[in-house]
Formats: structure tokens, sequence, C-alpha cells
């Protein structure tokens, strides 16, 4: 299984191609303490959605692992998975050890 | 007798050339024989009334055996090889009692079918004395549905004479927007050109042996036109009309028409198979504007979908419930915009993309993205999504060899930098080829169900 550290490594390529197709507008910063969505987040409601989406193919191509990351139970956590980019990769490694 | 006024034509035309059917020539004596010889011998072997499948291409012994169960008040069940996975479900759907299988060489064969043709509204039919013709939706989710029309009324608009003007078949026989350039070229004595495969291509070189003067195609055609770019190895001088529909047109597509081909008037055409063609009238050659109407037909809009009251409206489906409103409008489910009397037809109220609540029409998003660099085509579609209720996606095909990723990033961009976010593709793929139904339209996917069949005419009826 994938550990937190290569997630993290696929969330910053992410972050990469992200940044990339968006020219012109304020970067991710390539850090876990990034603060992805809501009070003080670098995202809005459509800029959220590419980069789960972007992520999720990111996350397909260098583990061969399929995960839906915005789902119902995503949303019913309690503390938003997507909140910053470690919140993040948190989740997916437990997503992911959930499949396993 | 319905036709009678259609053999009155053929027999004025005398010589004049009416189909040209694998690079021979018939005459419109000729087709008035063939005509002849069925209707005595169905009088011998079919029952009035009797529901018949058709099944072939545009040649002239389909077209003479059409005309002949017209004349013998039949139900016509067309199909054609395009539909060849569905024919046994289709021939069940109509209930049909007898088959006329055309070969290669034209030759039909007559087949006893299993069809009873007992549904209620073939009785309503008989009992007028007339003749009908069933049509398929070809729907790409779901059940097909089948359609009945009267063919008394569907053939009515046609005994106004109109504009003589040699042309191709492109469009399919088992299809309204066919059957339609069948009957409009028949009813002015025209030749009608037809072709073994409608491939860019064979349409080009058609065009360029027998002088064709109208093109009617779907958009998608003409997309593939332009990327083939064999408009460039045949003498198309002699085109007067493109007439297009059958789905929505991209902007960037038709002003390249229009810049390519100056001295051809390109037509929007609009109907649907439940209510048959209306005429129609492009504001100009590079406008999606649109007035719409004509004898028989009244157009309204409501919640900003499109309906349509017409007299050559159907009978009825074979298998779904009616459509239609209380006081007799088909709602098209196209959605509409209007300017004054003219109407800008945006596309599938059923393809429309709901992203957070803002409305996104696939051809508003592949308009853009067919004018970047290296895009052969594109498909635009929704994807349920948890945050936004959909997203837009897109699936590409390119001209020549890029790395995907570079193209992946390249459209991307483009896209962010251009369009409303919500209307930025969030997925976007890389594809060998986009997908064609058989009449040459994008396979889409769906988010709901597909309602009625909006389609194309194939005339200048307008």
């Amino acid at each position: 299984m994938a550990d937190r550290e290569k997630i993290l490594n696929i969330l910053f390529s992410a972050i990469d191609d992200f940044n990339e197709i968006r020219p012109g507008e304020a970067p991710i910063s390539k850090s876990k303490d990034t603060i992805l969505f809501g009070s003080g987040g670098v995202l809005d409601s459509m800029g959220l959605v590419t980069f789960i989406v972007t992520s999720e193919q990111k996350i397909a191509e260098e583990t061969g692992i399929s995960i839906t990351l915005a789902d119902e139970r995503a949303m019913s956590l309690r503390n938003s998975p997507f909140r910053t980019v470690g919140t993040l990769a948190d989740y997916i490694h437990m997503l992911m050890a959930e499949q396993e | 007798m319905p036709v009678e006024f259609l053999l009155k034509r053929f027999q004025e035309a005398g010589t004049a050339p009416a189909m040209i059917w694998k690079d021979r020539v018939f005459h419109y004596h000729e087709l008035l024989e063939r005509i002849r010889y069925w209707q005595n011998r169905l009088e011998e072997e079919v029952a009035p009334g009797t529901v018949t499948v058709l099944e072939g291409d545009f040649s002239p012994e389909s077209v003479a055996l059409m005309l002949a169960l017209i004349s013998r008040q039949c139900v016509i069940v067309p199909l054609t090889a395009a539909v060849e996975s569905k024919k046994k479900e289709f021939a069940e759907i109509s209930e049909a009692q007898v088959s006329f299988v055309l070969d290669a060489r034209d030759h039909a064969k007559i087949q006893q079918l299993a069809g009873r043709g007992s549904h209620h509204l073939y009785q309503e039919l008989r009992s007028r004395r007339h003749a009908g013709l069933v049509l398929f939706s070809s729907g790409t989710t779901g059940k097909s549905k089948a359609i009945l029309h009267d063919m008394e009324h569907l053939l009515e608009k046609y005994k106004r004479r109109r504009h003589d003007f040699t042309t191709l078949a492109f469009l399919l026989f088992d299809h309204i927007a066919g059957v339609d350039t069948l009957f409009y070229c028949l009813s002015n004595k025209s030749c009608l050109v037809t072709l073994t495969d409608r491939s860019p291509d064979s349409v080009c070189r058609a065009v360029e042996k027998y002088r064709v003067e109208v093109l009617p195609v779907s958009a998608t055609f003409l997309n593939l036109l332009l990327y083939s770019e064999a408009y460039r190895n045949y003498d198309l001088s002699s085109l007067k009309y493109i007439a297009y529909g059958s789905e929505v047109m991209l902007q960037s597509t038709l002003e390249r028409c229009a810049r390519l081909f100056p001295g051809v008037t390109i037509l929007q055409k609009y109907g649907t198979t439940e209510v048959g063609t209306l005429r129609s009238k492009s504001k100009s050659s590079d406008s999606l504007w649109v007035k719409l109407g004509g004898e028989g037909f009244e157009t309204r809009v409501v919640d900003g979908i499109l309906q349509i009251k017409a007299h050559s409206a159907m009978m009825g489906y074979l298998n779904a419930p009616s459509p239609f409103t209380e006081d007799g409008w088909f709602i098209t489910g196209d959605t509409v915009e209007q300017k004054g009397e003219y109407y800008r037809i945006h596309g599938r109220a059923c393809d429309m993309i709901n992203v957070g609540g803002e409305k996104v029409f696939p051809a508003e998003v592949e308009d853009f993205i067919q004018t970047l660099d290296n895009v052969a085509d594109v498909v635009v579609y929704g994807e349920k999504n948890s945050i936004m209720g959909n997203i837009v996606c897109a699936d590409i095909s390119l001209v020549r060899q890029e790395e995907p990723k570079q193209a992946l990033l390249r459209i991307k961009r483009a896209c962010f930098n251009n369009l409303q976010p919500w209307k930025v593709p969030v997925k976007v793929r890389i594809v060998d080829g986009i997908s064609l139904n058989e009449r040459f339209k994008k396979m889409r996917k769906k988010i709901c169900d597909s309602s009625p069949d909006s389609m194309m005419q194939g005339n200048l009826d307008g």
C-alpha cells in the first residue's frame, strides 16, 4: 500500500498539474498545511472539484487504484477531508487502506 | 389515390433522370414502369392495410415499392443496414406482417412475418383508408419509439411545386429527413443521387461527378468534411445549398464552411420524427438563428423549450404514451432562444449540463474546443458529481499525434483562460475517434433519458 509520504507526493504532483492549467491564478503551494477549501482556503467550488478530479486521476495513474474522493461519505464527515492537503492525504490513506 | 399527383409528375418528367444508383441513371419513365409493375403485383399478393417492412436503401426498386405500397394503403416500415442489430425488434414492435428485402442487385424478396398488424392506431388508419409510415426514434438511450404517420398527411405538402435541384441522398431511407429528401426530390422531378457509403471522400466524389446542387447533411458530417479536407480534391462548384441539422451546429464549423464555400447558401433545417418537417430560413449562411414554421405548423416556447403544433404530426407512438399536450402541442425537448421571428436552438434540454445551478450547453463548450490547435473533434457531456451536481467532461480526438499529457494541459489551460469557470471541462480525455451513430450524429453520454428525437430536413422547403 502507498504510505502517507507517497500519497503526499502524488498530491504534490496533482498540485503541479492543477497550477499549470490555471495560469494567472494564485498557485496552490506544495505543503501539507496548505488550506484548500473553506475559510482561508485557496480554492473556490469549481477549483475544489477540479482539484479533486485531478487528484483522483493522479492516484489512479500512480497506484492503479481507483477511488472516489468526493461522495456522500466525504460530505458526512465531521471534519472535511478537503480542508488541507494534509487532511486530504489522510483521507486518501484511509480509503486505500479500506480497499486492501 | 395519395401518390397520383406524383405519378402525374413522373409522366411529365419522362426521360429526365430520377435517380443515380450505383453509377447508373434511372429515368422517371423507368421509375413509373416499376411502380406500375409493383402495383399489379401487390394487388395479387398483399392486402390493403398490411404492415410491411421495406428493407433496403435508396434505390430505384425501393422507391418504386414504397410508392406502390402507399397506393395499396399499406403501412410501410422502412429499415436500413444502419439498424441491422435492431431489425428483429423493430419488426416485432411494428407487428409487421410482410417484408420486402432488397438485395445488393436491387432484387426484392418477399417474406411473410409473424406480426398481426392489429394495433388500434393501424385500425384507425385502415378505417381512413390511408397508407402509413412507421419510423423509429434514434434515441441513444432507452427503447426506440415507433412513430406512426398517416402517409396522406405527410404527403400533403409535396403537392405544391417547388425548386428542382439535383440532391444527394445522404440522409437515411428509414429516417424522416431521408423520406423528406426523397419526396421533395420526386415531387419536383429532381434527380436523387444515392451513395453506397457516406464518407467525406465518397460524398465529394458524388457531388463532383453528378454536379450535385443540394447537399443535406448532419452537422457532424460537416466537421468530418472539414477535417478530412476531402473538399480540396474535388470540384464542388455545382453546390448551391448545404442543408444541415439533426444536432446543434457549432458556430466555428459554420463560419469555416461559410468561408470555404462562399457561393453556397448554408441553411439550417429543423423538424422532428414526430411532427415532420418545418419550413425554415436561416438568417444568413453563417448564422445559427433560424425562422421556423410554414403552412400547417405553429411554434411556441414554453419554459425555454420549443413546442410545435403540426397538421402532419404523427398519429402516435406504437409503444409509448402520447407525448402531446392536452391542446395538441408536441414538446420537442429542444431548448431554444427567441429573438423576434428567429430561434436559436441550443440543444436537447436533456443534454444540458447543470453545474451547480449554472446551465451549460455542450455545444458552446464544443464550439470553443473545436477552435483549438490540433483538435479534430470533440464531444462534451455531463457526469454526475457529488459537489456540483454535475461536471462538464470532454472527449477529444486529435488531428496529428501529440503527447497526450501535453495535449491535455494545453487544452485545459485554454479552456480555463477562455470559458466561464463552470463551463471548463473538469475531465478531459484524448480518444482515438468520436463515436458517431449510424446517422452521423455524435454519441453523447446522457445524464437523463432522451425524449423526442429531433432531426434535420434535407430539402429546401424554406
